[in-house]
Order: C-alpha cells, then structure tokens, then sequence
C-alpha cells in the first residue's frame, strides 16, 4: 500500500486492522487508537482520498491503495495552513485527538471550501475530544474559509 | 498492540475477494454459514471483536461490479446494489429529489466517516431492532433482490425482517440489490427518529403523502421500526386520509390504528409504554408535517 506517497511492502495476517498495521508495522503514530468501535473517530485516515475510521478497516483491504494520515498534509517539520491556524486558535489542550480532526477538517474543506458553523459540526460528528476543545476546533476551521476565501478574493 | 481484551482484536479468518457476483455466490453456496459477507464492515467488525460472529471466512464484495449498482429507471424506481455505500446514496440527486424519506434517514445515521463504509443493504441485513434503514424502504414498497447459483428471487421487504438478527436469505443467498417504487406524482416523504442517549433509536418513523391538499386524491403510507423486532408498514392508515374530513379528525384515527398495530417492547433502551407514547408523538409530527397543518 501507499503511505504518504510512499510505496511501503508489509506482511500482514487477513485479520489484523488498518489501523494495527499503520501504527506497528509502518511506524505511522500521529493515528490514534482510542475505542477500537468505530465511535470516537481518533483513527481516521484518509484511504483513497475520503476519511474513515481504520479500527473498522481491514488492513487486506488497503492493499494496492492509498493511505494518507496527518503527516501528509505538509513537509516534515512543516505545518499545513489549517494547522497553524488550529495552533494559533488554540483548538486542543492535550492533543491527542488532534491529527484526526485535522484530518478531517482538511477532507472537508476539500470538498466544502465555505463550510457553515453546522455544516462544520455535522462533518466532526463522528469525532470525540475528550478535553472538549469543540469551539476552538470549530473556529479554527471556520477562520481558515475565511481567510482563505479573503486570500482568494484579494488574488484576483 | 494487544491488551488482552477480544474487542481489540478480530478473531481468525481467511479473506477471499471475488472479482464477479458468480464467483461470490460459488463461494457462498459452497461454505454457506461459514461465510460471512464484508461489504461495510461496520456492523460485521463489531459483531467480530466482541466474539459474537466467527466465520471461517469473510467474503469482501466490494469488488464486484454488479453490486455497485446505483440508478434511477424514473417510473420504474431505484435500485441500489449491495457495495453501494451510504455516502453515495446522499450525493445521488435522485434519492433526494424523489425518496427523501431515505435521505433524511441516511442523513441522521452514525456520522459522516462511517457512512463512507457502512451500507444500506448491510443495514437491513443486519435486522436488528434499532436499526433505521428498513423503516423508510417499506413506505417505497420496496424489494430485496436475493441471489444465489440457482438464480435470483426478490423478498418485499416487509417480508425480509423475520427476527431480531434474523432475515429471509437462505444460508447461500446474497442481497445483491434492493429495488424501490417510485413515489407518486405530486407526493412528500419523511422520516423521524427518536433514540435514546446512546444514539440507538427506540422509534423511527417513515411517512409519505401524495396529494396533500386535495383529500379526494389524497393517500398516505406509513411506516414504523425499532419499537419492537420487526419493522412494519400500516397499511390501515392508506385510505384513511384520502376522505373530506378535518385533518385532526384524520390523524387521531390513524393514531387509533397504528397503535392497534403495535407491539412495543422493552428493553435495555427503553419501556414499551415509553415506545408507544414516543410513537404516537412522532407519527403526529409526520402527518402535520407532511398535511402542513
């Protein structure tokens, strides 16, 4: 399968998760396990391009494929606009369940540039942070449209 | 990583892909209860972890293309194969324009990400009580396409649910499709759902209206799950409304005769009078809704 743009070769048996596999086997750790049930959205990683959560994924399924996770949203050592902005916006406190926000939060925006505040809600509904940094979360996305629609705007 | 428990981890199987419906359906006809069908996961994994389900062999149909059917024939309705998940469902015009009461329900399930896996065949496979997908398919009259070597036969669906977990396929059959009827010209559809706090619903409404402001065309369908095991359609509640009466006068009627028709239940989500009284309260809300009074 394809990890972030690179080819990676594992050896696997026909039961173990996707999530299993990234963490142990390719060495990914920004995905997180959490609930294992698919309920608090921690492990989501994008397979072929759309998020899903990888607890719910069997690791033989993404063979061949592409798997993306919160490292290929910009160059090692690099932060993505939408990561910067959810630091400056204080958008986690402890941070754990913050690469499958973004994560998501970056899905969304690919597809929705102008997301409203409900629309923002009903996508992350699928997410849990335990510290309840929803608001932060939530704004952060929502500055992101707007600057990014300002800088647009201004492009022309 | 392990820590010991069964929920973290999937029990042994082997894993086969076939590449055509024939070839899945050999599969099936050969090893029967041994196989079990991975289309979403969503349900299968977690039946998985906890133990409840150990086939010797999980058979991936995603593959398949005759089983990512998905397509509006007009006046000969929708019909949605079995790999289709329910975020194509949301994204497909016609579900929306014409069977709303389906959209509305896919809307509300789960979340976003898992609507990326899960389907609705896999939902009413399922057959479990606080399931949502059966509710909305049985106002459209719907058909579940059963295939196996033999050929293929089609289920209604108020026939397709015989238990709790329990459905109509034979042990060698696989839902391929499901086949729904076009609503009538001029009509409305919705669906509500009550759940308690950890999501699951306790009552799920469905309800479509042709010709709401004109009583002698008018007609209503109605339908109702996870009160108890099995989903069901009230089909005393078709002619009620197409009379020249006053539309409260109507809807108390048609309450009569739902709640004759009801088996409530309890259990650990809620009790049965809670169940019938909730029923009550979502029916009415459709029929206003759907009446605009």
């Amino acid at each position: 399968m394809k990890v972030n743009e690179v080819d990676r070769k594992v050896t696997i048996k026909d039961n173990e998760l996707l999530l299993d596999v990234i963490r142990d086997k390719v060495g990914v750790k920004s995905v997180k396990a959490s609930c294992w049930r698919g309920e608090c959205g921690i492990c989501t990683v994008l397979l072929d391009g759309k998020p899903v959560k990888s607890c719910l994924v069997l690791a033989v399924e993404a063979e061949g494929r592409d798997v993306k996770t919160a490292e290929a949203l910009a160059p090692e050592g690099q932060l993505s606009p939408l990561q910067k902005i959810f630091v400056e916006k204080g958008a986690m406190q402890c941070g754990f369940c913050t690469p499958s926000f973004v994560l998501t939060a970056h899905y969304l925006l690919s597809v929705n540039p102008d997301p409203t505040e409900s629309e923002i809600r009903d996508y992350l509904s699928g997410h849990i942070c335990r510290c309840g940094t929803y608001k932060q979360i939530i704004e952060a996305i929502l500055e992101y449209a707007k600057q990014n629609k300002q800088g647009k705007q201004a492009g022309r | 990583m392990s820590f010991g428990s069964s929920y973290l981890t999937l029990p042994d199987f082997e894993y086969v892909k076939p590449k055509s419906l024939q070839e899945a359906l050999q599969f099936i006809d050969q090893h029967k209860d041994e196989a079990e069908i991975l289309a979403g996961g969503v349900g299968l994994f977690a039946f998985m972890k906890e133990r409840l389900v150990e086939p010797r062999w999980v058979v991936d149909i995603k593959a398949i293309k005759e089983l990512q059917t998905l397509r509006d024939d007009g006046s000969k309705g929708l019909s949605i194969g079995a790999a289709v998940n329910m975020n194509q469902l949301l994204d497909f015009a016609p579900i929306k324009d014409k069977y709303k009461a389906l959209h509305d329900c896919i809307s509300l399930l789960s979340d976003p990400l898992l609507r990326n896996r899960s389907t609705i065949i896999g939902d009413i496979c399922e057959a479990l009580p606080y399931v949502d997908g059966p509710t909305p398919l049985l106002i459209f009259d719907t058909e579940v396409e059963a295939a196996s070597v033999k050929g293929t036969r089609r289920i209604p669906m108020n026939e397709f649910i015989r238990g709790v977990a329990e459905n109509a396929l034979e042990p060698n059959e696989l839902a391929a499709a499901i086949h729904l009827k076009p609503p009538p010209e001029n009509s409305k559809s919705l669906f509500l759902k009550h759940t308690s706090s950890s999501e699951f619903s306790i009552v799920n409404v469905a309800a479509l209206c042709a010709n709401p402001s004109r009583p002698e065309a008018r007609t209503m369908k109605f339908a109702y799950g996870a009160i108890g095991p099995i989903p069901k359609r009230v089909h005393e509640v078709d002619g009620i409304f197409k009379r020249k009466a006053p539309v409260p006068r109507l809807i108390d009627e048609a309450i009569d005769s739902i709640k004759k028709s009801a088996e409530p239940m309890t259990d650990v989500l809620a009790k049965a009078e809670y169940r019938s009284h909730m029923l009550e309260v979502l029916a009415v809300r459709a029929f206003r809704r759907l009446l605009g009074s």
